[in-house]
C-alpha cells in the first residue's frame, strides 16, 4: 500500500504462496522490501493458525553485533501491526479462498529519513579528505632530482649553477660517491674532478699517472708492454671506492689468467708457466752478476756459479774451531759476524773490507820492521806507500830497521857522518826501489791482495778485478729476512762446506715448499699466493751496471 | 567457485617465477668472483642492476595497467599477483646488486626507497588479506549507507520520543542527534573511535539522569534509551567500517609516492654512475 500526495491509500494487491515467507531486502525474498534500511534477510512470516512475523536469531544482521536484536515474534491478527524497518505490517481480514492477508506500508520514506547525521557524514574515507597522494609523489620525485642530480651535476655538466654546486657541501657531488676510498686517496676524496675529469667517460690513466709517476710496467720494454696490455687501463685492476684498504685483491686469478700459459700471451718471454706455488711453479731463476752484465740461470739447469772476482770460501771462516785472529787468538765466527741486517731488517748491509775482513786480513807489507799497512782500495796508492816507506828507510832508517828491511849491514844514508855523495844517494835509492818492487810484487801477487782478489798487471801497474758481490739473486721476488727470523740461516743457506766463492747458496724451491704451499690452505703450511712473493709493477733489476739509479729513472720515464 | 587470493593465482605461477629468478640471482652471486669485491659495477653487478631496473619500471607500470580497463594482456588479478611476487624478487636482486654495500649516497637512497616501497607493499598485501574479512564481519548484509539511514531513522524517532522527557534528559538526547560526528579528519577515520562522542556519553549519562523518573516518562525513557543503545551500536560499526576502509587505502599513500620517488632516485643513480664512470 502506498499513499497519494493527499494521504489517500492506493492499494496494489499481490498474491504469494509458500510454507514460509521470507522478508527482506534480498530480491529472493517472497516479501521484497527494497529499502536500504531493511536487512537482507530481515524476518520470516509463517502460518500458525494465522500469520506470525518473527525476526531475531534467524535474521540477525551480523554475528559481529554485540547488542543483538531481540528475538521478536508478532501474531498478525487483523488489525495488529508491527514495524519492520521503515515499513509497517498490518494484519487484515483474509479474503475468500486465502489463508491470510497482510498490508504492507512504507511509513518512513527514504527522502524523509536522509537528514541530520547522514548529511553531515560526508567525509568518511581518506579519499574524501583529499590527501596529497599524487602531489606528494611529484614533490618527492622532484626533490630527489633537484638535490641529488641537478645541483651536483652543475660542475661536470657545466650547468649555469656550476659555481654554487661546487661550493655547497650539502648538495655537492659527494652524494654520488659510491663507497669509501683507500686511505691514500682520501685527501682528494671530496674533489671528484681530480679523477673524474669528463662526464660519461672512464677515468683516464692520465689522471692516475699525474701522481703515480714512478709506476713501472709489468714487463720490460723488450716485450712491448703497450701491445701486450692493449686495452687495459689502471682501473681494469684498480677499483677505488671499494674500501679503505686496497683498490685490488691479491688474487692469483689475475696472474694465472696469463701465466698459466704465458707463451700464448707473450711468445718471446723467457719465464715459464706458473699457476700455483705448490703444484706448478718453475725452479727459481737466479740473476747472477757477470762482469758488466746479469746472467739469468735457472736452478738445476745450468752452470750455477757466480764470478764475484773475490776469493772467499765460507767453510774455513765458519770452522767450529774458530779462525786465528792476530790479536785475539782463535775466534769463532757465525753468520752475523759479517752479515748485519740493514735498517729494514729485510736484507743485509753490504760486506765491507774495513769492517768485516781487516781485523784479521791485515795489509802489512814489512811486518818485521813496522805495523804499517797499505791503504785498501787503490793499487797505485798501495805501491806509493810501499815505495815511500823504503825510500825513507834508505835515507833515514836506523841501523836495526835498515838491516832487517834490506838484509845488508848499514843504516839510513843521512844518518852517516858527512855529506853523502850523489853516487851514494843513487845507490841508496836503487836499493830502496828494488826492495819496494820486490815487496809490492809479494804483497799483490803472493801474500796479501791475491788472498782475496784477482790480481792482474798491465803497463800502469797492478790491477784488482772489480768485486761484484750480489745482494739480490731473485729481484722479482719479495723476500724479507725479517719475516723468516725464526729460522736459522743454515736452514736455507748451506755454506758450511762451501770452499769457493763461486758457490751460490740461494735455497731452491724445494726448500721454500717445506713451509710454503700454494694459494689453497694446507695444514701446517703457509698458504702463499703469487702476490706473497711477486709484485706486478716491479719490472727490471734494481741493480744496473750502466749507472746507479738507472733503473729507477727508466721506470719513472715509462 | 572458491575464492582464490592473488597470492595463489594460477597455482602460484608468479611465486615460482619469482623464486626461480631469486635463486638464479643468488646462485650467480655465489659463483661470481669479481676482481675486487662484489659490487654493482662488476659484470654480474651490471646484469643484476639492469634486471632490477627493468623490474622497477615494470612494477611501476602496474599503476597504469590497472587503469587500462580494456587491456586484454592478462588479467589485473594476474598482474597484481606478478606485481607482488616480482616485487619481492626485486628485493633479492637489488640487494645482491648492491654487493651489501650501503653508504650515505644517492645510490643507497635508491636502495632504501626500494626497500620502503616493497615493505609498504608487503603491508598492503597483509591488509588486503586481513581487512576485507573484517569488513564483511562488521557490515554483514548492510552497507555503510544503510547504516547511516537507519541511524537517521533512529535519530528522528528518538528525538520525537524524547520531546516528552524532562529538559536535562532531552538535552542529552538532542546532543546525540545534533552533535555526533563521523569521520572528517584522518585521525577520527583511522582510529575508528571518537572519544568525545555525544551518543556514547548520552548512553552513559541517561540511566543516571532517569533514575528519578516514574510512570509514563520512565517508559518513554526506556524506549529512548533502547534507541540510543542501538544508535551507539550502529555508530561503532560505522566507525569500524571507516577504519577498515581507511586501512585498505592508507598504505597506498606511502607506497605510491615512495615508488615515484624511487623512480627519480633510480634515474639519478644510473645517470650519476655513468657520469662518473
Amino acid at each position: 500500500m502506498t499513499r497519494s500526495r493527499a494521504g489517500k491509500p492506493l492499494q496494489a494487491k499481490r498474491e504469494v504462496q509458500g510454507d514460509l515467507l521470507r522478508v527482506g531486502r534480498a530480491a529472493s525474498s517472497e516479501i521484497h522490501l527494497p529499502d536500504p534500511r531493511v536487512a537482507l534477510n530481515q524476518g520470516l512470516i509463517v502460518f500458525r493458525d494465522g500469520l506470525v512475523y518473527s525476526e531475531g536469531d534467524a535474521a540477525i544482521v551480523s554475528h559481529a553485533q554485540t547488542t543483538r536484536k531481540a528475538v521478536r515474534s508478532v501474531r498478525l491478527k487483523p488489525g495488529a501491526s508491527v514495524n519492520v524497518g521503515p515499513y509497517r505490517f498490518t494484519g487484515v481480514q483474509a479474503p475468500e479462498g486465502y489463508d491470510a492477508a497482510l498490508s504492507i506500508e512504507l511509513v518512513k520514506p527514504l527522502a524523509e529519513a536522509a537528514s541530520g547525521l547522514a548529511t553531515r557524514a560526508s567525509r568518511l574515507t581518506l579519499a574524501s579528505l583529499r590527501l596529497p597522494k599524487r602531489w606528494a609523489a611529484w614533490a618527492l620525485a622532484l626533490a630527489v632530482l633537484a638535490l641529488f642530480f641537478a645541483l651536483p651535476a652543475g660542475r661536470i655538466l657545466d650547468l649555469p649553477w656550476r659555481a654554487a654546486s661546487q661550493s655547497t657541501g650539502i648538495t655537492g657531488d659527494r652524494f654520488w660517491n659510491p663507497g669509501p676510498m683507500i686511505l691514500a686517496h682520501q685527501p682528494i676524496e671530496t674533489r671528484c674532478a681530480a679523477c673524474h675529469t669528463a662526464a660519461f667517460q672512464h677515468v683516464k690513466d692520465r689522471a692516475c699517472l699525474e701522481c703515480h709517476t714512478a709506476v713501472g710496467h709489468h714487463v720490460g720494454p723488450e716485450l712491448k708492454p703497450a701491445v701486450l696490455f692493449e686495452g687495459a687501463r689502471c682501473a681494469s685492476c684498480h677499483r677505488d671506492h671499494k674500501g679503505v684498504r686496497a683498490t685490488h685483491r691479491d688474487d692469483d686469478g689475475f696472474c694465472v689468467a696469463c701465466h698459466r700459459d704465458i707463451g700464448r700471451k707473450a711468445s718471446s718471454t723467457q719465464v715459464e708457466n706458473a699457476s700455483d706455488f705448490a703444484t706448478e711453479h718453475p725452479a727459481f731463476r737466479l740473476s747472477l752478476l757477470e762482469g758488466d752484465s746479469v746472467r739469468k740461470v735457472r736452478q738445476g739447469e745450468d752452470d750455477l756459479t757466480e764470478s764475484s772476482n773475490l776469493a772467499f770460501p765460507h767453510a774455513p771462516h765458519l770452522d767450529p774451531a774458530g779462525v786465528k785472529s792476530p790479536t785475539r787468538g782463535r775466534v769463532r765466527l757465525d753468520c752475523g759476524a759479517c752479515h748485519h741486517p740493514d735498517a729494514s731488517r729485510r736484507a743485509f748491509q753490504p760486506i765491507s773490507m774495513e769492517r768485516h775482513c781487516r781485523e784479521c786480513h791485515r795489509l802489512e807489507f814489512e811486518p818485521a820492521v813496522t805495523s804499517r799497512e797499505v791503504p785498501h782500495g787503490k793499487p797505485a796508492e798501495a805501491v806509493n806507500v810501499v815505495s815511500d816507506f823504503y825510500a825513507s828507510l834508505a835515507l833515514n832508517g836506523v841501523k836495526d830497521s835498515f838491516e832487517k828491511a834490506f838484509g845488508v849491514p848499514g843504516e839510513g844514508l843521512l844518518r852517516r857522518v858527512g855529506q853523502p855523495s850523489e853516487s851514494q844517494r843513487k845507490v841508496a835509492l836503487q836499493l830502496a826501489e828494488r826492495k819496494a818492487d820486490r815487496v809490492s810484487a809479494d804483497l799483490f801477487e803472493v801474500r796479501v791482495c791475491s788472498t782475496c782478489h784477482e790480481v792482474g798487471r798491465n803497463d800502469a801497474g797492478w790491477t784488482i778485478a772489480p768485486v761484484r758481490i750480489a745482494s739480490r739473486w731473485m729481484p722479482q721476488a719479495r723476500f724479507s729476512h725479517r719475516s723468516h727470523a725464526q729460522s736459522k740461516c743454515a736452514d736455507c743457506h748451506d755454506v758450511a762446506r762451501s770452499l769457493d766463492s763461486s758457490d751460490v747458496a740461494i735455497p731452491d724451491i724445494k726448500t721454500c715448499r717445506e713451509c710454503h704451499t700454494g694459494s689453497k690452505p694446507v695444514e701446517k703450511k703457509v698458504a702463499s699466493s703469487c702476490m706473497l712473493c711477486h709484485g706486478f709493477h716491479d719490472a727490471g733489476h734494481p741493480w744496473s751496471p750502466a749507472k746507479p739509479g738507472a733503473v729507477a729513472e727508466a721506470r719513472g720515464a715509462r | 567457485m572458491k575464492h582464490q587470493s592473488i597470492l595463489e593465482y594460477a597455482n602460484f605461477r608468479w611465486f615460482k617465477v619469482a623464486a626461480a629468478l631469486s635463486a638464479i640471482a643468488g646462485f650467480a652471486y655465489g659463483l661470481h668472483d669479481p676482481s675486487t669485491k662484489p659490487y654493482g659495477g662488476s659484470a654480474l653487478g651490471y646484469t643484476l642492476g639492469t634486471v632490477a631496473a627493468l623490474l622497477v619500471l615494470w612494477l611501476l607500470w602496474f599503476g597504469v595497467r590497472k587503469r587500462l580497463y580494456r587491456s586484454t594482456l592478462g588479467t589485473v588479478q594476474g598482474w597484481l599477483s606478478a606485481h607482488v611476487y616480482l616485487g619481492t624478487a626485486l628485493l633479492v636482486i637489488a640487494t645482491l646488486h648492491t654487493g651489501f654495500e650501503l653508504g650515505w649516497n644517492v645510490h643507497s637512497l635508491a636502495y632504501v626507497l626500494m626497500v620502503l616501497v616493497v615493505a609498504s607493499g608487503f603491508y598492503g598485501v597483509f591488509v588486503y588479506l586481513r581487512v576485507p574479512g573484517a569488513i564483511t564481519g562488521n557490515l554483514g548484509d548492510e552497507t555503510l549507507q544503510s547504516l547511516l539511514l537507519r541511524m537517521a531513522d533512529i535519530d528522528k524517532d528518538m528525538r520525537e520520543k524524547a520531546l516528552s522527557l524532562p529538559d536535562d534528559l532531552f538535552r542529552v538526547v538532542e546532543r546525540s542527534v545534533v552533535a555526533t560526528r563521523l569521520g572528517g579528519n584522518v585521525f577520527r577515520i583511522l582510529s575508528g573511535r571518537d572519544r568525545g562522542c555525544p551518543t556514547a556519553s548520552a548512553a552513559r549519562e541517561l540511566p543516571e539522569l532517569a533514575k528519578r523518573l516514574t510512570g509514563e516518562p520512565a517508559n518513554v525513557n526506556k524506549e529512548v534509551y533502547t534507541l540510543l543503545l542501538e544508535k551507539n551500536e550502529l555508530l561503532a560499526r560505522v566507525r569500524r567500517d571507516m577504519r577498515h576502509k581507511a586501512i585498505l587505502d592508507l598504505w597506498l599513500y606511502f607506497h605510491v609516492p615512495l615508488s615515484v620517488a624511487l623512480l627519480a632516485a633510480l634515474a639519478v643513480h644510473v645517470t650519476t654512475v655513468f657520469i662518473y664512470w
